[in-house]
């Protein structure tokens, strides 16, 4: 065999598999064992089929090894040479316990993927269980063909790993707890930590800054949970709090964020009304300008209040997504940089934001329920003679039925006509009377009771249909195992032509012959 | 598809219509054969455009000489470019069902700002920077100046639009802003100058209420639009509040100083242009002997929009001889800006009539009624002698104008308060004089005039009745239709009460009260956790949405809400909330959800659209009533009942009810979106409120669903969200049309649906 080919890693003779002696082979990606004697192995597991091992406690008689493989199954070795016998099971055992993890993620792997195209796909869902569930073929043979394209491609998905957000909360989880003498006591966690961090990237250069060597990590806390920073509704920060300059710096930051300006020109307020009222024009008057002021003292703390959940929540967002905008951040910023040369790009409308801005004004006029849906694509039926594919091939008789030419013919003739037709739009008929002869030419109607075309998947209810849907798609499967066996060129294709696939036919033949006498006892 | 409205072949872009929009088209094509004016109600995303525009253009093809332009007005940029974005897809449709190259011309104007093109102009980033900049550029004397003076710069897209831009008209096709400044940069033209030039030959018009509603603007701009027009105002809701504001004036103590000194430039120029050139002094002299005639004329033959600031009377007389000569003219509004300033000097609020004072004024300075009337005249007469370069500069003066004008010219419909400060800061002097105007129907009068066909229209118009009264015309068709849903894809709950049994409302009593505000906090939490994606809130006034956020902080309600869903907040600075709304649609979009903190009546509630998950649930806290202790509202409501016999309350109600209205709309735009509409407040339980809301909401409202508790409301949105949450299947008949598919031809198919369209929707 091709696999004989393979490095072998360790040998075991004097091992028993169903009471028969043999020798256990632990190669580079499968384990297998082979009766005294003879040169091919009659068991073989590759070692991503396998869940798990386990051993026989140490005080029994025998020594044994159990395999337990995904699909339920187990494959136990006993090992046999009685001076031995333990240290053989332990070097097994070792070296299976090196291998095994390296195989398991990728059969992990291709376990989720299993599932996942079982989830996806409710045909193939419903293909296994009809194959597979049912044994007319081994998962194995079910998966064989269907996976190889699948290792190929690793799922791109699993490369980059989605990064965890923040909790918008994370500020709220710290929860200050008394802690019985005229103190708080806030329990941080590195996760919480970490958020700050990520959310704030002012406060962690100040901590970069000052820790270890001005402060110790627990006084910076203590100072951050302190300072004004932190309760950020009193306004008036002191200058000698540390974190006064972090506040700067997230005005700032929200002043950059508010100035960049909006991408999407829906959402933008400033450019949403066309024209104004020009100034003294209107009713509301005009809020007075030097408003900080005569604004109270409380009223300008609740405007800090909703500014810092903006803010906040801004960067809680961005700290979400930073890493994927920070190239789009740098190109909005060289583009930004480009208008000042304002000539030179005076010529180029800013196409990303009229592209962003038609699309939204597509969406936003799109009424899906009143198109037609979009149909699904079917494979279509090339006949040359259609009338053999309709009528099957008949005797020929003197019989007398439209041919198809007829009504081709006729249906151009329809057509025509229809093309050049033009409506008197003042008289018509009314709509109750249209909509009666709607009925009547409709399938079903007192005109249309002879179409036989439409009557077979209108008389046969659904879930019979749906059964021998299933039916028939598993017997196609099945066929098409069948027709990939040929050409037969290999023993392993006879086998399987011979062997097995036509036990499955027959079993899959008598499956509907089974659905088909229960549907007709149920009829009758 | 086609259809047939009563005789006329409609073509439709869509395979299916709705009812409504079927019916919508039948009531606008009788408004149109009646050659009269109509208001219609119908929800939002039911395809109100696309019927207006089907049928509008398709009467437009029928009967081309009996409507021979379609004015559309809107209210924002964006709704201006959807609008030309679902002609164009109808364009489209019309060219491919018939074959034939759309011969019509339909094109969007909107301000400077957004159509130069101009490479230093369209950089400012202020609408009135860009007017003031563009007309020292394109001003006439200036271009007159660059003869003798090669350095005069001038604009070059405007020198070349009036040397060859007006030759050939602008071809037929469908133009959005982009496709204009696209085709004025290939031309090398001014877009904007094209733009206002082929308006007066398109078919097609969209552009902003402004440029019909504000006499200022719409004396430039839509003074010559045929008189054959059909005049179509969309999201028509507010129309009387936009009206009212073109007309009111607001005179504070730096406008009367920036009046002084632009008095003080105009003597300085008058002075100059006299050693220089008095020739030119002395010919406008002569003009305004002979006074308006030509504008008489022109009114008399229907050439012209009426303007109303430019009242009838002073059109048959010369200006009177006191203002003739422009340095008595100067003297004249030296006099008139004292008197404003004696009167700006007020202890307390004084309100008063037109004629009271008109009659102080004539005692106090001994200025008459007559000369008042002509001062806006009389202005824009002297600035264009005295070749003003940046008419920016001047609107003080410009106002003050104005605002003689209208104070003589009417005695009824307008009232003069002067508050010497502010109510909420009665420490700080803040003088201000409104002249304020109460009758919508003065601004819009001209309209209803002029045009044939004036269609006021939008998703809430209820109840209908009221705004033929406020803006007095008589409509020939009235309607409101109401959405036929394939699912109940709305869901309107009123919560009375906390848990607790606090009644919850925003009434003035009760709106400290931290009982209420508590409750109001728990309703938004215990939503906060049970609706995906976003939430939008909006409260009554931004004083009381400051408050409330404030006491939910203390308690620390937001804390447990941002456990749920990020929360952003409107601000009064529109660039602030611009940003804050586009990282509350991130946060909708990237699946973490959000929660949308608004105003009522604020920009947010009237411009932004929240479709599908960007609005699943939108929480109105209380009655949004308008301020009402204001002076000028007072005044007006008044007015309202004195004239129209509207009673204080039901006005107040209706405006509240209409605003809550827009509000909760806001979520649903289609058939396919849906949402939540929580009124929390008990008084919208009662059935003047309810009955005030749009037909197509108040049927949704169950008696059950109208005094709920936070539990009860919370219950209910689950079994609701969870409904809803199924993927939608669309009902249509399909077997039948498959079939009849395969055996004809799509022709025979839409003649199908034209005959019989009830039975296929």
């Amino acid at each position: 065999m091709a696999s004989l080919s393979e490095e072998v890693l360790l040998v075991v003779k004097k091992v028993r598999q169903r009471k028969q002696d043999g020798t256990l082979y632990l190669m580079a990606e499968r384990i297998a064992w082979g009766p005294e004697g003879k040169d091919r192995f009659t068991v073989s597991h590759p070692y991503s089929d396998i869940r798990c091992q386990k051993i026989s406690p140490d005080g029994k008689a025998k020594v044994q090894l159990q395999l337990v493989l995904h699909t339920g199954e187990s494959t136990t070795f006993h090992f046999a040479n009685e001076s031995t016998a333990l240290k053989d099971r332990e070097a097994a055992k070792e070296l299976l316990q090196q291998l095994l993890p390296k195989f398991k993620k990728k059969a992990n792997k291709e376990l989720e993927e299993k599932n996942r195209m079982l989830q996806e796909d409710p045909v193939l869902f419903q293909l296994y269980k009809d194959l597979v569930v049912s044994q007319v073929i081994s998962a194995e043979e079910f998966w064989a063909n269907r996976l190889g394209g699948l290792n190929n491609s690793e799922p791109a998905p699993c490369s980059n790993k989605q990064e965890v957000g923040i909790s918008g909360a994370f500020l709220a989880d710290i929860r200050p707890q008394t802690d019985g003498c005229n103190g708080l006591r806030y329990n941080l966690t590195t996760d919480i930590i970490e958020s700050i961090f990520r959310t704030y990237p002012a406060v962690k250069q100040k901590y970069s800054e000052n820790v270890p060597h001005s402060l110790t990590e627990k006084e910076f806390w203590t100072r951050f949970f302190q300072s004004h920073y932190f309760h950020r509704d009193r306004i008036n920060t002191g200058t000698q709090d540390i974190f006064s300059e972090c506040a700067k710096q997230d005005e700032k930051g929200l002043m950059s964020l508010v100035n960049k300006g909006v991408k999407n020109p829906l959402v933008d307020l400033l450019s949403l009304e066309d024209k104004t009222l020009d100034e003294g024009y209107g009713i509301k008057q005009a809020l007075p300008s030097t408003s900080n002021t005569n604004k109270t003292v409380k009223e300008s703390s609740n405007a800090a209040i909703i500014k810092r959940f903006n803010h906040h929540s801004a960067m809680v967002l961005a700290a979400g997504s930073r890493k994927n905008e920070v190239p789009a951040d740098q190109a909005s910023e060289t583009s930004s940089t480009d208008g000042n040369s304002r000539d030179s790009d005076f010529f180029q409308p800013p196409v990303k934001k009229v592209c962003v801005f038609t699309v939204k004004l597509q969406e936003a006029i799109e009424y899906e329920d009143l198109q037609r849906e979009s149909k699904q694509k079917t494979v279509a039926l090339n006949l040359k003679k259609s009338d053999r594919y309709a009528h099957g091939p008949v005797p020929l008789q003197s019989q007398k039925y439209t041919t198809s030419q007829d009504i081709i013919n006729a249906v151009n003739c329809i057509q025509h006509e229809m093309a050049h037709y033009k409506p008197n739009l003042t008289q018509v008929m009314s709509s109750t009377a249209a909509s009666s002869a709607i009925a009547a030419l409709s399938p079903g109607g007192v005109l249309m009771q002879g179409g036989a075309q439409q009557a077979i998947n209108q008389m046969v209810p659904s879930d019979i249909q749906g059964e021998l849907k299933h039916l028939y798609v598993a017997a196609g499967e099945l066929l098409r195992h069948f027709w990939s066996c040929f050409p037969v060129n290999t023993s392993f294709l006879e086998d399987k032509l011979t062997g097995h696939l036509e036990e499955m036919l027959q079993t899959a033949y008598s499956k509907f012959h089974i659905w088909q006498t229960r549907r007709m006892m149920r009829k009758t | 598809m086609k259809l047939n409205i009563e005789g006329l072949l409609v073509y439709f872009p869509y395979d299916y219509i709705y009812p409504e929009q079927y019916s919508y088209m039948l009531e606008l094509k009788r408004t149109l054969d009646a050659k009269g004016h109509g208001v219609l109600e119908m929800p939002s995303g039911t395809g109100k455009t696309i019927s207006l525009l089907s049928l509008i253009v398709a009467y437009q093809k029928a009967f081309p000489l009996d409507v021979t332009k379609l004015i559309y007005c809107s209210r924002t940029v964006p709704e201006i470019e959807k609008v030309v974005e679902e002609l164009r897809k109808l364009m489209e449709f019309y060219a491919k069902e018939t074959g034939e190259v759309n011969n019509f011309l339909a094109l969007a104007l909107s301000s400077r700002k957004n159509l130069c093109i101009h490479p230093e102009v369209s950089s400012l980033r202020f609408g009135k920077e860009v007017d003031g900049k563009c007309h020292s550029l394109t001003a006439s004397y200036i271009r007159a100046q660059r003869h003798s003076n090669p350095d005069q710069p001038v604009c070059r897209f405007y020198e070349e639009f009036d040397a060859v831009g007006r030759q050939v008209p602008l071809p037929a096709g469908i133009y959005n802003l982009d496709d204009l400044k696209d085709f004025g940069r290939r031309k090398g033209w001014c877009p904007y100058y094209l733009a206002r030039y082929s308006i007066l030959h398109a078919n097609i018009v969209v552009y902003s209420y402004h440029y019909l509603l504000d006499p200022k603007i719409a004396d430039l701009v839509s003074k010559e639009l045929a008189k054959k027009s059909v005049v179509v105002f969309d999201e028509a809701h507010n129309i009387d509040n936009v009206c009212i504001d073109s007309m009111s004036v607001n005179i504070t103590r730096r406008t009367l100083d920036r009046c002084q000194s632009n008095v003080e430039t105009l003597q300085h120029t008058i002075q100059k242009i006299k050693d220089t050139d008095a020739a030119k002094l002395r010919e406008e002299y002569r003009r305004l002997v002979e006074g308006l005639k030509e504008a008489n004329v022109a009114r008399e033959t229907d050439v012209y929009l009426a303007n109303p600031v430019l009242p009838d009377e002073i059109l048959q007389e010369a200006v009177p001889g006191s203002i003739r000569t422009a340095e008595h003219f100067l003297g004249f509004l030296r006099r008139f800006l004292e008197y404003l300033k004696s009167r700006l000097r007020v202890h307390h609020v004084v309100q008063e009539s037109a004629p009271q004072f008109l009659k102080d004024i004539f005692e106090k300075v001994c200025i008459d009624r007559k000369p008042l009337r002509f001062c806006a005249e009389r202005l824009q007469s002297l600035l264009r002698t005295l070749e003003i370069a940046d008419i920016a500069d001047f609107s003080a003066v410009t106002l003050i104008s104005n605002f003689a004008t209208l104070v003589s010219t009417y005695s009824l419909g307008f009232t003069i308060i002067i508050e010497p400060f502010d109510d909420r800061t009665p420490t700080i002097a803040n003088p201000v004089l409104h002249f304020s105007c109460m009758d919508p129907s003065i601004a819009i009068k001209p309209v209803f005039q002029r045009f044939q066909s004036v269609v006021i229209t939008s998703g809430t118009l209820s109840p209908l009745d009221i705004y033929p009264k406020i803006l007095d015309f008589r409509p020939v068709t009235m309607a409101s239709f109401t959405m036929t849903l394939a699912r109940t894809c709305l869901c309107p709950l009123i919560v009375g009460r906390g848990n607790d049994q606090v009644a919850l409302s925003s009434k003035f009593e009760t709106r400290e009260d931290f009982a209420v505000i508590r409750n109001y906090g728990n309703l938004l939490l215990e939503m906060s956790a049970i609706v995906p994606d976003g939430i939008v809130a909006f409260f009554t006034s931004y004083v009381y949405m400051e408050n409330i956020v404030a006491s939910w902080y203390e308690q620390g309600i937001l804390e447990n809400i941002q456990r749920n869903k990020l929360i952003f907040i409107e601000t009064q600075d529109a660039a602030e909330t611009s940003m804050a709304l586009e990282k509350y649609q991130e946060a909708c979009e990237n699946g973490r959800g959000a929660i949308l903190l608004s105003v009522a009546r604020g920009k947010v509630s009237e411009g932004i659209d929240f479709v599908h998950h960007f609005g699943r649930a939108v929480i109105m806290f209380g009655v949004p009533y308008v301020y009402t202790q204001s002076r000028i509202l007072k005044a007006r409501l008044e007015y309202l009942r004195d004239q129209f016999q509207i009673r204080e309350n039901d006005f107040l109600t209706f405006d509240a009810m209409r605003h809550a209205a827009q509000c909760v709309g806001r979520a649903i735009r289609g058939k396919t979106d849906y949402g939540l509409m929580i009124f929390a407040d008990k008084r919208y339980a009662r059935a003047d409120k309810r009955g005030k809301l749009p037909r197509w909401i108040q049927e949704h409202i169950s008696d059950g669903s109208l005094n709920l508790t936070v539990d009860e409301t919370v219950q209910l949105s689950k079994h609701f969200l969870r409904q809803m949450a199924q993927p939608f299947r669309q009902v249509k008949p399909p077997d039948r049309r498959r079939v009849s598919l395969r055996v004809t031809s799509p022709r025979l198919l839409s003649l199908c649906r034209r005959t019989s369209w009830v039975c296929l929707c």
